[in-house]
């Protein structure tokens, strides 16, 4: 076991980075605005261009905390999810709750039409997007879950999320099929993920369950150590199994789940920062690697978001692109270099 | 534990911002109606005191919600008491600064002369209005990215006082941000208006936001009385032509549905429509042999998805060449006319012009009735 001691001084730069990356994040965007004015408003000061104050409190910096609390979450969703099936290319989605998430919706926007004459009014409300991907991805999860239960081998149940995924993943082609254009477009829009726009009320809700992910990890940490030591060696450790399994699986949910929710389906950063992450970090012992992946995960993110941005200009792109196009070369890379890999 | 200090720091944040609200109680007085003949999903009325209150009730097909819009005029602001629960918006006038949505917002705006209130647009290169265009490449418009991801940023620094937006739902995350920051978005369903005359009439909603309400009602009145003159011009025909419409996308032909926009000017334009029986107000997916057995032999057939000379039909499907009106070259479309920058004329002029729309049709189906018409919307394939 080593001792975080160890690391300080990485710890010291990567916070050092997040504070870096934060503020970056918070000073760019589609509209110029004076770095000084910048910093002034955070500090306080009323400036006299009020849409710019407007700008950096209700659009900028609800959005750089929603790229930290998706960086974060999803990151370590992504490093729960590796150690748990001691697979290297596991993430948070492997589980199905992406899809899950998609799947719930899909039947929201796409399926609306069926809702309404079932029902006799839409649903679809910003609050309402949230609860039925979060209930579609806790639905995929309890399904893993109940199979979990009944299946004692963990490459089964990695399968079997895929297999759930899969799925899912049919009944949306099908709903996008006989979907009509602007339907299928917002949907399309939605799965390109996004972390503006977020309310402070729907931000603070976010954190909530983005915390209370971070706190049963906390509290797995011993058993994710000995999980990585295999099974059997776990038990023999006094590690309650089958109660740890759970506890992951729980925490990977409200992490994926509720970011999927608010964010979209946000792809790559569960998995490839873990193994970023360990780069750094020589080392197994998760009371290292679970704060380290928290700050990793928000930096990375902060950093994708800065670039969809794009200084000035109104385009934006959309992060689910810049997030594969940093994260699909370290997929490669590790697939390339698996025998030389921290794991 | 510096990270429980962003946090807290975090948490101050939103301990720090907290929603003002000013509610105040309502002064009521008897409205009266304007006087709207044609358009379902809106109505308007206004008070003595001045007030104008807007109803959208089809923001989206099939919208279940009205929403309700206060316009009160900026002189009378300080007089006149609004309960704020009560509308989904209110909004000062005349207003200087706009933003809307969609391209069919543009010739409304262009009509009443108030095309330079506008300051920002999703997608600018989708306007064809050479006047809207002018202003533009002036730098007088901003490019707002599009509307499902509207910048925001962008939309707030502009300072609008009203953002005309139009979604199939309400679920437009940056329309949030922008009534947030207390820029009023209101909900404009011009496209879910089914009728050629319901659709124009919709520069009357429009019209309040600058205090036009008089000349948009000429300017309808005007656009009604070319429509009513035009279609009188085909009233003794009896002879009617068959009309197949749309095309292939993958193994999927799109055609207009028998109640939709384009069928009401088919048969106004005094065509037989082979699909005219159907319900629907939007396209019908049909199988390509379904199509064939119908509408092989139809005299005309009218928008072929993207496709602009009939070498491009061929190539791009086979079985096209069996149908009669590639044979005999009677293969129109309105995807050939574009702006200067690749918009679309039909989908942005053709709603505030259906009295062009139709003239166009009559030309083509009937064209002794109106030799001398220049076709505006719909070109042949060359």
């Amino acid at each position: 076991m080593q001792d975080p001691k160890t690391y300080r001084y990485s710890f010291i730069f990567l916070l050092a980075a997040l504070v870096v990356a934060l503020s970056v994040n918070i000073c760019l965007g589609s509209v110029s605005i004076p770095f000084t004015e910048t910093l002034r408003s955070i500090f306080g000061e009323t400036l006299e261009n009020t849409a710019w104050e407007y700008i950096i409190w209700n659009y900028r910096i609800p959005k750089a905390f929603t790229a930290v609390l998706v960086g974060a979450g999803l990151s370590l969703s992504g490093l729960l999810m590796q150690t748990l099936f001691r697979n290297p290319l596991a993430g948070p989605f492997v589980l199905g709750i992406s899809s899950g998430a998609s799947l719930g919706a899909a039947f929201l926007i796409m399926g609306s039409a069926t809702l309404t004459s079932l029902f006799g009014f839409s649903f679809i409300t910003d609050v309402s997007l949230a609860i039925v991907s979060s209930i579609g991805s806790f639905l995929v999860l309890l399904a893993v879950i109940t199979v979990a239960s009944k299946v004692k081998d963990t490459m089964a149940l990695l399968i079997i999320g895929l297999m759930f995924g899969s799925i899912s993943a049919a009944i949306v082609s099908v709903l996008s099929y006989f979907s009509n254009a602007e339907k299928l477009q917002q949907f399309v829009y939605w799965s390109f993920g996004s972390v503006g726009n977020l309310s402070w009320h729907q931000l603070g809700l976010l954190f909530i369950i983005v915390f209370l992910g971070i706190l049963l990890s906390i509290f797995s940490i011993k058993s994710l150590n000995a999980f990585l030591l295999g099974e059997n060696y776990a038990k023999s450790l006094g590690v309650n199994l089958i109660r740890s399994r759970y506890q992951i699986i729980i925490a990977t949910g409200l992490l994926a789940g509720a970011i999927t929710a608010f964010a979209g389906p946000i792809a790559f950063v569960g998995l490839a920062v873990p193994h970023l992450t360990r780069q750094i970090f020589n080392t197994t012992e998760h009371r290292i690697l679970v704060p380290a992946v928290l700050i990793y995960g928000a930096i990375l993110m902060l950093i994708c978001d800065t670039i969809t941005q794009l200084p000035n200009s109104a385009e934006v792109f959309p992060i689910n692109a810049i997030t594969s196009i940093l994260g699909a070369p370290v997929v490669i890379w590790l697939l390339v270099r698996k025998r030389k890999m921290v794991f | 534990m510096k990270n429980s200090i962003l946090i807290l720091v975090f948490c101050l944040f939103i301990a720090c911002k907290t929603d003002k609200k000013n509610d105040s109680p309502l002064q009521s007085a008897p409205p009266t109606k304007i006087e709207i003949n044609h358009a379902k999903g809106f109505s308007i009325e206004t008070t003595n005191n001045g007030l104008t209150i807007i109803e959208v009730s089809s923001a989206w097909p099939g919208a279940t919600t009205s929403f309700k819009y206060a316009l009160a005029p900026k002189n009378k602001m300080a007089s006149i008491t609004l309960n704020k629960e009560e509308y989904d918006a209110i909004v000062a006038t005349p207003i200087e600064r706009l933003i809307v949505t969609s391209t069919t917002h543009i010739p409304s705006l262009d009509a009443l002369g108030v095309t330079n209130k506008l300051v920002g647009f999703p997608k600018t290169s989708l306007i064809s209005s050479e006047n809207t265009r002018k202003l533009i490449d002036a730098g007088h418009i901003k490019e707002l990215g599009n509307n499902e991801t509207l910048n925001t940023e962008i939309a707030i620094s502009l300072r609008p006082e009203v953002l005309v937006g139009f979604g199939i739902n309400n679920q437009n995350k940056a329309y949030e941000t922008i009534i947030r920051s207390n820029i009023p978005v209101v909900y404009n369903g011009d496209w879910t208006e089914e009728s050629p005359l319901g659709k124009a009439e919709w520069v009357k909603f429009f019209a309040p936001f600058f205090g036009l309400e008089t000349k948009a009602d000429s300017i309808f009145k005007s656009i009604e009385k070319s429509y009513e003159q035009t279609k009188a011009i085909v009233k003794d025909v009896t002879k009617k032509p068959t009309v197949l419409t749309g095309g292939l996308y993958k193994d999927v032909w799109h055609v207009a549905g028998g109640k939709s926009w384009m069928a009401q000017f088919l048969q106004d334009a005094k065509t037989d429509y082979l699909w005219k029986e159907t319900q629907e107000t939007g396209g019908i997916s049909q199988s390509l042999e379904t199509v064939l057995a119908t509408a092989q032999h139809a005299d005309f057939w009218l928008n072929p998805s993207i496709l602009t000379s009939y070498a491009e039909v061929e190539e791009s499907n086979e079985h096209y060449t069996q149908f009669d009106a590639y044979k005999n070259k009677t293969i129109f479309s309105n995807t050939i006319a574009k702006g200067a920058t690749g918009g679309l004329l039909y989908y942005e002029l053709g709603p505030m012009r259906p009295d062009l729309v139709l003239k166009d049709l009559i030309h083509i189906f009937h064209p002794e009735l109106l030799p001398d018409h220049q076709l505006f919307f719909f070109k042949p394939l060359e």
